[in-house]
Parts: C-alpha cells; sequence; structure tokens
C-alpha cells in the first residue's frame, strides 16, 4: 500500500485511534501523543504491515494498545493482569463519578474488552484478536469486567446520593 | 442481565459526551526518513568507471604484415641498386657483415 493511501487512512482514523491511545495509556494525554506518533511512524515507514484491508481498524489499534504497553512497561507503569485485580480493593475508598477513575479500577484487560465494545462498537471477537486472546477468553474478561463496573457504578452513586 | 447492560451502555455514553470536549491533537506531521538512494548510486557508478579504466587497454599498433627486405644488389653493368622487396617471411637473412668474413 502506498504512503498517501495509509496516511489518509490514518486521518480517517486519527480521532478515534487518539481516544483509544489515550485509553491505553490510562487517560494520561501527553503520553497517548506519543504512543499515537510512534504508533504512525511504525505503519508509515512499513514496519507494520497491513495484510488485510478490511480488518484497518483492528491493525491500527493492535499497534497503539502494542506500542502502549511497550512505553507503559519503560515507564514502569505497566500492571501485569493478575497484579491489577487487587488494585480494585485497595482503593475502593477513593470511589467518586469518575468515568475514567472507574474504568482504571478494571484490570486492563476488562477495561479493554468493555472500551473495544462498547465504546468503539467493536464485537467481542474483534476485541479478542486485538487483545491476541481467545473468544472464550475475552467473554470471561467482557462478563467479569461489566459486572465489576456494574457494582463500581452503583457504589459510586450510592456514595454521591449519601453526599460523600 | 438486560438492566445492567442498560447500566453500562449510559456510562459509556456519558464517557462519549465528556471525550467530546477533548481537544484532539493536530494529525502530526510524519516525514518518513527516506533511503538515500544517492549513496549506494554514486558507490555503483563508481564501481562501473573503475571496472572500465581497469579493462580499457592500451591499443598497441599493429605490425606490418609483411617484411620489407631492403638489399644492395650489382646490376649487369656492374652497378649497384637498391632492390625493394616485400614479403610474408624471410626466407633467406643474411648478415649485412657477412661479406667481411668472405672476402677478407
Amino acid at each position: 500500500m502506498k504512503h498517501s493511501e495509509l496516511e489518509n487512512i490514518l486521518k480517517n482514523y486519527h480521532r478515534e485511534a487518539y481516544l483509544w491511545s489515550r485509553q491505553c495509556c490510562g487517560f494520561e494525554d501527553e503520553l497517548a501523543k506519543d504512543v499515537l506518533q510512534q504508533s504512525y511512524l511504525k505503519i508509515l515507514e512499513g514496519k507494520a504491515k497491513l495484510r488485510y484491508p478490511e480488518k484497518v481498524k483492528l491493525w491500527l489499534f493492535s499497534i497503539i494498545r502494542f506500542t502502549a504497553i511497550d512505553e507503559l512497561r519503560k515507564n514502569g507503569k505497566w500492571l501485569r493482569l493478575e497484579d491489577s485485580f487487587d488494585l480494585i480493593e485497595q482503593e475502593r475508598e477513593e470511589v467518586e463519578m469518575d468515568y475514567q477513575k472507574l474504568l482504571m479500577r478494571l484490570s486492563p484487560m476488562q477495561r479493554e474488552v468493555l472500551l473495544m465494545v462498547f465504546y468503539h462498537q467493536m464485537t467481542i471477537a474483534e476485541a479478542a484478536e486485538i487483545l491476541q486472546i481467545g473468544l472464550g477468553t475475552a467473554r470471561t474478561h467482557y462478563e467479569r469486567g461489566k459486572k465489576k463496573l456494574k457494582e463500581l457504578i452503583e457504589t459510586s452513586q450510592t456514595e454521591a446520593e449519601n453526599g460523600k | 442481565m438486560e438492566n445492567e447492560d442498560d447500566l453500562i451502555k449510559g456510562f459509556f455514553k456519558d464517557l462519549k459526551r465528556q471525550d467530546e470536549s477533548l481537544s484532539i491533537p493536530k494529525f502530526p506531521e510524519t516525514k518518513v526518513k527516506s533511503f538515500p538512494w544517492w549513496i549506494p548510486m554514486g558507490i555503483a557508478a563508481s564501481f562501473i568507471l573503475g571496472a572500465f579504466l581497469l579493462f580499457q587497454r592500451p591499443e598497441v599498433p599493429e605490425a606490418p604484415a609483411d617484411v620489407i627486405i631492403i638489399s644492395l644488389q650489382e646490376n649487369e653493368n656492374h652497378e649497384q641498386e637498391i632492390l625493394i622487396e616485400e614479403k610474408a617471411y624471410i626466407d633467406i637473412w643474411e648478415s649485412s657483415t657477412s661479406s667481411l668474413l668472405t672476402e677478407f
């Protein structure tokens, strides 16, 4: 694919790509911009190649996600899946109706699956492809994530009603 | 289950609405480093030029096919005359000083 064609694709998905990059970077704007720039360079320099043009969005989201993971690892901010479960319980006291904070209390996998399905209008199968996990595993993250998020939202609403 | 989905959908709808106020950075100017083709081209041109100069042999003038024999002979009037002959080879060769051996 030609450089100009790739650039046009990236321009079309730019807004969504930035939002996804921000979500992958724990909602840090500056890091998200860096990650996005690096992802675009990987694509335009031919380091990442598009094999299936019909899956361009999945391809772009995958590149952004892996670039974000690399950057978070460099900064020591990347939490492994099993490490992240306890985080929810530890930070329960700080609950408030803040969308980003609530999402950050989910495990990375749960958060990413829910964001891809409910925010970016993808299917669970597409989310599984981006996360490079099986469909069954993605479904488990999806169900557990929904359950956990529901609890967090309800807790947040209750606390807001009680004026905490 | 439906209630749970509605709650989650509402949550993400609100998040999207909140994100609408986000300022999206401009599409970055991406200048892809193009490969400097002039370097390998220059190297290749140097090799070609070098090979051309190396294998170009200086032209050697070709030797005449025939041998010119100039001889001094005495004719019937007992006069000396110069005889010039062109031959492909020399069948008889007489040293120019052989007369010294025979006459003295």
